[in-house]
């Protein structure tokens, strides 16, 4: 992708209409292996959804600035494409163009994975294939796949689960993610098959702004243990909209960490949902620390006995930055168990809003599902909204829900002051610790630290701290 | 970051290695004027109502007093706690008065509280906190804002190998066990357990001007004993031969670890009488009430 070229052609620009659609789908037809894992006919069924389909929520909060039903697309470009380049993603600074991509998160060691620089996906010169083969040398079981070549080669694994864990005609977003899907990945991890280190899908904002809709599928198959990292890094102002669909086995394990440190205009729309098998686990761990305007659901369906879902995950708003979360467990059969965390921070005008769904159903008995949340408010502009709302229709379980929104605990300070600890300090201590519940499940040291040290550097570039 | 600091004297501090000194200098480690406080939540009550105290190097005075008569309000007074005014009066030491500065700059100018009811700090390891805070004592006021940067060691930073080897030896002093320091500040403490991470705080920091208030309450007599030895091996030590203490406290065992130079009797935010260590039994055999009379007959 030269910047804002299809194979040699101008990209068109990103509307979500049917005249960016129709040219979107002419360029596919004679682009096999670009796009994705949808046909046209369903791509146009998708842009009928998204414009039927009224937009999410309303507006949370007096200083609210996005209105989900008038979203502007103005000067974005849709393309798909891939690339080649000389060096490993993962190896040194990743690909040149992207400011930000040498982010030094991109060289963590790892698993394999996938690279995206928009909507174009980088290649390892020079076969085509190598990419994907490198990136799974580990173990050659494990599948690492570009979406359209896995729904191309219709890999059995993929056809069970595309499309049955994440209902794209449920919601406005995921129904605008199909119809324009330009990119994804198929992660496919074979029964018993244990992984040490993390498999990485990154998303690098393009320089020139583009809008970017991935739909990513991970199977993890019985008894297999894996960790998928998903990062969206660098610069531009790109709007990304995605859909991820987890499928755990039986007895499985999966951990899935999005760390999310887009460009500070990115707008980011993701739904993220997982199933479980019998007495598989999914492990959500979420850090939304980039963008303008991050709108996640995080989703997980346990409908077979022993499976289990985590869920944790921190925002820290600050300058203007908006983030609406949407956590979900879907409790249908029993014994089940749940267990979500999640910490949020605002300072300067940041705006967030925490919506926590638990459902128990009637033939969950002996389900335990905990929801725990804690807001932290360090300005007085600064706005939180936590809605928890537990349902529960089955006898014999276990829910715990507890919710706080807090300001900065004067007393601590006080107490760090009398150990010789500056404000300043102080506060950057509390307010970190305020974090490490959820920081402390994420699955690996350097991520930890890797989160720690964002944490820290937003702290810095707060203006407005314990006001 | 910002900094909401606003004394006035501040600025000028900060600016130098050497503190200004706007009193003289004399021997007296610690010196309490005619101090007034009031809490801001009740600007109307007066907790204190005119304390003279003078502590000299190297002593240690006692204050006794009812539960509510301004024991804890006096050391919060002095460490400079935000929920409370000074409405008249003056505390001068090293040739400041400190009422002027904030909290971590009396710190760093050598006054330590253990706290009555020390504050938690969730998601902050004991191990960090207590370095962050040596390294903010260490360089004292030499630079305002007193922030550390860990990986500079130019900037003052106490070695890890260093700080590791301090905090085990320390915690054996004590007796602590070593999972301790990976625990986030007094959040699940045991009473007992939050009292000796003050001791630890204290031995580490090496203050030069210590108030305990109320260390000992709730404490076994093992913990007892090992508050007394913390508190001895820093007085016998060469840094703390001249440390100053106010032991706030409701009962005389703990003076039998410690020995106290002189007992004050607080009532109603006044010192009404001062003695040596046979006042501490005096009260515990007699009560306040008695003190509060004789103290009524002889000034009417
Ligand atoms: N922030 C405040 N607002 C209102 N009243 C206060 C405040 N702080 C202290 N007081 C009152 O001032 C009085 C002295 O309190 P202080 O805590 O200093 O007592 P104390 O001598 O330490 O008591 P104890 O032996 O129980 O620890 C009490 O009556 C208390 O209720
Ligand atoms: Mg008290």
């Amino acid at each position: 992708m030269s910047s804002g070229t299809i194979a040699g052609v101008t990209a068109p620009a990103f509307t979500p209409t049917a005249a960016t659609l129709e040219t979107a789908i002419a360029f596919l037809a004679q682009h096999p292996g670009h796009g994705g894992a949808v046909d046209a006919a369903t791509r146009r069924e998708a842009l009928a959804r998204y414009e039927a389909l009224p937009a999410p929520g309303a507006r949370p909060s007096r200083g609210w600035k996005y209105d989900y039903a008038n979203l502007p697309f103005e000067d974005l470009s849709w393309t798909s494409d891939r690339r080649s380049v000389a060096t490993s993603p993962f190896a040194a600074a990743a690909p040149p163009d992207a400011s930000g991509a040498d982010h030094p998160a991109l060289q963590t060691a790892s698993a394999g994975g996938l690279v995206h620089l928009g909507a174009t996906l980088l290649h390892l010169r020079p076969a085509q294939h190598d990419m994907p083969e490198a990136a799974s040398r580990r173990d050659a079981r494990v599948v690492i796949l570009p979406l359209a070549d896995a729904a191309g080669a219709a890999e059995p694994a993929l056809m069970r689960a595309l499309d049955t864990i994440v209902d794209w005609r449920g919601d406005k977003f995921t129904a605008l993610a199909t119809a324009f899907q330009n990119c994804g990945a198929f992660v496919y991890v074979p029964d018993g098959v244990q992984l040490d280190e993390p498999i990485q899908l990154v998303f690098a904002g393009a320089p020139d702004d583009e809008a970017v809709f991935p739909h990513v599928v991970v199977v993890v198959g019985n008894g297999a243990r894996a960790t998928v990292l998903e990062r969206h890094v660098g610069a531009g102002d790109p709007f990304v909209c995605g859909i991820v669909e987890a499928h755990v086995g039986e007895g499985a394990q999966l951990d899935y960490a999005v760390v999310q440190q887009a460009g500070e205009a990115a707008r980011l729309m993701f739904t993220r949902g997982a199933r479980c098998d019998r007495d598989g686990q999914v492990r959500w761990h979420l850090a939304e620390l980039g963008g303008a305007l991050a709108r996640t659901v995080l989703a997980a369906r346990l409908d077979a006995p022993g499976g289990r879902a985590e869920a944790s995950a921190l925002f820290f708003n600050t300058g203007t930055q908006h983030v609406d979360l949407l956590s979900g467990v879907d409790h249908t059969v029993g014994p089940t168990t749940s267990d979500t965390v999640v910490r949020s921070a605002a300072t300067d005008r940041g705006q967030g809003r925490y919506v926590g769904n638990i459902v128990i159903r009637p033939k969950a008995h002996g389900s335990d599902a905990s929801l725990r949340d804690d807001a932290l408010l360090l300005s007085k502009r600064a706005h939180i909204d936590s809605i928890p709302a537990l349902e529960i229709a089955a006898n014999d379980v276990k829910a715990f829900h507890g919710a706080t929104v807090g300001s900065l605990d004067e007393d601590a300070l006080f107490y760090a002051g009398t150990r010789g600890i500056a404000r300043a300090e102080a506060l950057r201590l509390i307010t970190l610790g305020f974090f490490e519940p959820v920081i402390a499940r994420f699955p690996s040291e350097a991520l930890r630290d890797e989160v720690r040290s964002a944490l820290d550097r937003k702290l810095d570039d707060a203006t407005e701290l314990g006001a | 970051m910002t900094s909401t600091e606003t004394a006035p004297t501040e600025t000028a501090l900060a600016a130098t290695h050497a503190p200004v000194t706007d009193y003289p200098v004399d021997d007296a480690v610690l010196d309490i004027r005619d101090l007034h406080v009031v809490p801001l939540a009740e600007p109307g009550r007066e907790i204190l109502a005119g304390i003279d105290l003078t502590v000299r190097k190297g002593e240690v005075h006692a204050i006794m007093g009812r539960n509510g008569s301004g024991k804890t309000t006096l050391a919060y007074a002095l460490m400079g706690h935000p929920g409370y005014r000074v409405t008249h009066g003056e505390v001068i030491w090293k040739g400041l008065d400190i009422l002027k500065l904030s909290p971590d700059k009396r710190a760093r100018l050598g006054l330590f509280l253990a706290f009555q009811y020390p504050t938690a700090i969730p998601g902050l390891s004991v191990a960090s906190f207590l370095r962050t805070a040596l390294n903010a004592r260490r360089r004292g006021l030499a630079d305002g804002d007193g922030e550390i940067d860990p990986s500079d060691m130019t900037r003052g930073g106490i070695k890890m190998g260093e700080f590791r080897t301090l905090i085990r030896e320390t915690m054996a002093l004590l007796k602590l066990d070593d999972a301790f320091a990976a625990r986030y500040v007094n959040e699940g403490f045991s009473g007992g357990e939050k009292k000796r991470l003050e001791m630890l705080q204290m031995a580490m920091l090496k203050p030069e001007f210590a108030i305990l208030d109320e260390t000992d309450s709730g404490l076994d007599i093992d913990a007892l004993q090992s508050v007394g030895n913390s508190v001895n091996a820093l007085r016998h030590s060469d840094e703390g031969k001249d440390i100053g203490f106010l032991v706030i406290t409701h009962y005389p065992r703990i003076l039998k670890h410690v020995p106290a130079d002189l007992v004050h009797i607080m009532i109603d935010g006044r010192i009404v009488k001062s003695g040596g260590p046979e006042l501490a039994d005096e009260i515990e055999r007699d009560g306040y009430d008695a003190v509060r009379d004789e103290v009524a007959a002889t000034s009417v």
